[in-house]
């Protein structure tokens, strides 16, 4: 039975990518599967181990200018970039989780977020000699062009990134399904339980935290090499929120609310920023919205209804028969 | 580095802390009393700093452009309290926060409709420089510092004197309790955000003439409030105190050194003291409500 249910997966999901490919224009398309990955991390952080963190950026930039670094100063290899960024990441949020996820949720989201205005101000200006500072790394014209997938083409890249995409949805629905899984919702839900039943809080935590964040870099080497530039900007104390906001938008720790929400918010930003110049405005009172309507979110809204559509049309093809 | 400079850094340190300390207090008690963090504060800071802009303008006094933007900051947490908070007390945290940050992202969203992208300069109220041990320093410093004083002082009076602060501090400790006495806690809600509301105005109508007035401000010193509160515990009026000077003081002095500094020592003094104490300097266990 789940095999069945992986397999459809699958197809929808190649089905969705020969879709995004005819109809939408491949920057958006590119935009809107990087910015889900980014979201993921953000999605289980907050739905599954209860954690809000308004300092994803941070994270982001540490994969973004690994990947930067790398490719600019050192190699040319797109796919070892992207190497390097998840290796930093791993670093990174490990070094940082052990401090971090010992503290209240409240302290955890205040912290996150000095982290995020912090790596802002060090890749401006504190390490302005190697980062270019606001000007950003340039390095598109480094990249070497590689074999089967060529990331140095839009059109390729895309699909390497719905790969990576699919691969990492699969990866949080196994989770979802393990042992580890079940631990970071019990953590979410009463940590003396799980202390009573003998796993370690902290350790739970760490490795959901590094888990999460490590994904958040994927995705920021992702930009960068798919960009082939990096500045300070993308962790700029004004987008701080950008992953908390897509992630209520979608729908908070369910499967597909991140791609819901990138689609939804990438959407609104390109539409309406062209017609209502005014941005903040429409996602600010957007998310006081879905926040007072019962934090839902689209999917989290759209799903019981699709299930109950989907089981009526199931109940009548089995009539037929 | 030379005395005048030394001199010159400390009023800039406790003039910077002052600010922090006027923003942050309206956290402070936010979070103490409805166990919420409200990062729309920062909103009441931006709008504060504009409305001194717009008045100021207008009358020609700057001073009038501060009261107003006090009583504005103070008008605008009434609405967004009524429209928004008053639903999400009984809320957790995480949630609070994030429908306040919508807040203040839509806020923003406001004042770029009313007064544009451009950033806009607001005129110092006293130019004048006193000389403290052969260092110039500007008056208008040292009453910042003031009004920092006496707004703590105030506090201090009707959070002690009166019944109505009495029953903050006692809401801080157990609402149910205060509410089981009759007193009808959504009113001290209430006032408890205009006042931080107002406090956050006028931390934004006294920054205004030392900085340009833009539409990011609030967002610019989100980290350094965040800091702040972290490292003096959130829900404690003295930490606020005692953590918005140190922050001022080591932004202040450390960009003397080396300029970088100024962003990132806050951050590491934030990290060292977490590491010891988890709850910041003076911060309260999580009481149950």
């Amino acid at each position: 039975m789940s095999f069945v249910r992986w397999w459809w997966g699958l197809v929808l999901a190649f089905a969705l990518l020969a879709l995004a490919r005819v109809f939408l224009p491949l920057p958006f398309a590119n935009e809107v599967v990087i910015f889900s990955i980014y979201t993921m991390g953000c999605n289980y952080l907050l739905g599954r181990v209860g954690f809000i963190s308004f300092g994803q950026p941070a994270y982001l930039a540490v994969g973004a200018y690994a990947a930067a670094f790398y490719l600019f100063y050192f190699g040319s290899n797109p796919y070892f970039g992207l190497l390097v960024g998840i290796v930093a990441g791993v670093a990174v949020s490990f070094a940082v989780g052990t401090l971090f996820v010992r503290l209240r949720g409240d302290y955890f989201a205040l912290v996150n977020l000095a982290l995020a205005v912090i790596i802002f101000y060090v890749m401006q200006k504190m390490l302005a000699g190697i980062t270019h500072g606001d000007n950003g790394l340039w390095f598109l014209t480094n990249l070497d062009s590689t074999p089967i997938l060529d990331l140095t083409r839009p059109e390729q890249f895309f699909i390497f990134a719905f790969i990576v995409a699919f691969a990492l949805w699969a990866f949080f629905k196994y989770l979802d399904d393990s042992i580890f899984g079940a631990c970071c919702l019990a953590v979410k839900t009463n940590e003396d339980k799980v202390n009573f039943l003998g796993y370690s809080n902290f350790k739970i935590r760490l490795v959901a935290f590094v888990i999460a964040n490590t994904t958040t870099a994927l995705a920021g080497a992702m930009y960068a090499v798919y960009l082939g530039f990096v500045s300070p900007e993308i962790t700029s104390p004004a987008r701080t929120a950008d992953p908390v906001v897509v992630t209520i938008l979608g729908g908070v720790g369910t499967l597909y609310g991140p791609l819901v929400g990138s689609i939804v918010y990438t959407g609104m930003k390109d539409v309406l920023s062209k017609v209502f110049g005014n941005w903040e405005l429409v996602i600010g009172f957007v998310l006081v919205f879905i926040m007072l309507a019962g934090e839902k979110g689209i999917w989290g809204t759209l799903a019981p209804l699709f299930k109950k559509v989907a089981l009526r049309v199931a109940g009548k093809a089995g009539d037929g028969r | 580095m030379t005395m005048q400079l030394f001199i010159s850094g400390i009023i800039f340190g406790l003039s910077l802390g002052s600010i922090f300390f006027l923003m942050t207090i309206g956290l402070s008690l936010c979070f103490g009393l409805m166990r919420i963090i409200s990062l729309d504060q920062l909103l009441y800071y931006s709008v504060g700093a504009y409305i001194t802009y717009s008045v100021g303008l207008l009358t020609g006094s700057v001073w009038v452009g501060i009261a107003a933007g006090v009583i504005v900051g103070g008008a605008a947490a009434l609405a967004v309290e009524r429209i928004v908070f008053r639903r999400i007390y009984d809320r957790d945290l995480p949630f609070t926060m994030i429908t306040s940050f919508g807040v203040l992202i839509g806020g923003v969203g406001v004042i770029k409709y009313f007064w544009g992208l451009v950033p806009r300069p607001v005129a110092e109220p006293i130019a004048a420089q006193v000389f403290v041990v052969g260092t110039e320093i500007p008056i208008y410093r040292l009453v910042i510092i003031g009004i920092a004083a006496l707004v703590y002082i105030g506090i201090w009076l009707f959070l002690n004197r009166t019944i109505i602060g009495k029953a903050i501090r006692a809401g801080t400790e157990d609402v149910e309790h205060v509410e089981g006495l009759g007193i009808n806690v959504y009113r001290l809600f209430t006032i408890t955000f205009v006042i931080a509301g107002g406090l956050s105005g006028l931390a934004g109508g006294l920054q205004a003439p030392l900085i340009m007035v833009d539409p990011q401000m609030g967002l610019e010193v989100l980290a350094f409030v965040f800091m702040v509160v972290i490292i003096g515990g959130l829900g404690s009026i003295k930490g606020t105190l005692v953590s918005s000077f140190l922050v001022g003081q080591v932004v202040s002095l450390g960009s003397l050194i080396y300029a970088p500094l100024a962003q990132t020592a806050p951050f590491a003094i934030m990290l060292l003291i977490l590491l010891v104490r988890p709850r910041g300097l003076f911060g309260s266990h999580l009481l149950k409500r």
